[in-house]
């Protein structure tokens, strides 16, 4: 694999097939955003909060909640991060950043900014993201 | 066997995404500014793909296809709040865990806000149920449904509008 990109439409073609694949084999259609309150109910649950009071977490036969996890999404998502460190590592892509380049041309190099902005963001995202049912 | 699925799909779409380098904040806030378009062609191919690939399956017998209920209000307030974090952000919940797996260390800040905003909407869920998801809700709905034609019709006019707007983002060197 050489450092130059693979083209875009082929690419998302490619995501395209393994998704309509993966609905025909497994039944499932891509997603993560799910994964997020799931894996914080099981955060909640090991420092001591007793989810079985949140009602989002027991609604559904407690599809959202603890006993939901392992499952396919939650492979998913670690299986993404895989892919992608196996695939940048090969292609001499992989690179350490904590500030984008175009983060840093407009708002400078400070990390800590960053971080803020991104967890913030990260947090009204997913909030969005499972309103939406996305 | 299903986390075994998991973990193979996770893996082939990781590389997808990564070989396509649509895990990069420049990227998708380059999308979003209306300056590379790149991650609209992977998603727009993938979605055109996959669209004829699922409804194929489905008029063959092959699969079953489980909607998801409409609501205006918990899809424009949650399409919107999504909107405001992805820009700040610079990446989506999938994208997040992909790029810090490319080295991007702020995915791993935004993947721990993405832990508390998960956290947070389970906390809020009844005050969410009550007033948010309760406006304009249409059950299983889609497009074929709503306009009365053929889902081929459909999926032709999205691929139809999916090459025009390839086209004009080669022109226009997007």
């Amino acid at each position: 694999m050489r450092k130059t990109s693979w083209n875009p439409y082929l690419s998302g073609a490619l995501a395209g097939i393994l998704l309509a694949l993966s609905v025909l084999v497994g039944g499932h259609f891509f997603g993560a955003s799910t994964t997020f309150p799931r894996v914080a109910s099981v955060i909640e649950q090991a420092v001591g909060i007793d989810t079985s009071k949140v009602v989002y977490f027991t609604t559904k036969d407690g599809k959202y909640g603890p006993s939901s996890l392992p499952n396919w999404q939650l492979l998913f998502v670690v299986g993404i991060i895989a892919g992608a460190f196996a695939a940048s590592t090969l292609s001499g892509d992989f690179k350490l950043q904590v500030v984008p380049d175009m983060w840093r041309e407009r708002f400078g190099p400070s990390r800590l900014k960053r971080a803020v902005i991104a967890f913030l963001g990260g947090a009204v995202a997913l909030f969005g993201a499972r309103l939406a049912g996305g | 066997m299903s986390l075994l699925y998991g973990m193979i799909t996770g893996i082939l779409f990781g590389i997808l995404l990564q070989r396509a380098h649509v895990l990069r904040y420049d990227k998708q806030v380059g999308a979003l500014r209306i300056m590379d378009m790149t991650i609209v062609k992977f998603m727009l191919s993938a979605i055109v793909v996959a669209s004829i690939g699922i409804y194929c399956f489905k008029d063959l017998g092959l699969i079953d296809l489980s909607m998801k209920g409409t609501s205006i209000g918990a899809q424009v307030v949650g399409g919107g709040l999504f909107g405001i974090g992805w820009g700040l952000l610079g990446y989506c919940p999938g994208t997040a865990a992909g790029a810090l797996g490319e080295g991007r260390f702020d995915g791993f800040w935004g993947i721990l806000g993405m832990l508390c905003g998960g956290a947070l909407y389970a906390a809020l869920y009844p005050l969410m149920e009550t007033h948010i998801i309760s406006v304009g809700k249409y059950g299983k709905i889609g497009l074929p449904q709503i306009t009365g034609v053929n889902h081929w019709i459909i999926i032709l006019l999205l691929a139809l509008g999916s090459v025009f707007l390839f086209r004009f983002f080669e022109k226009k060197h997007l």
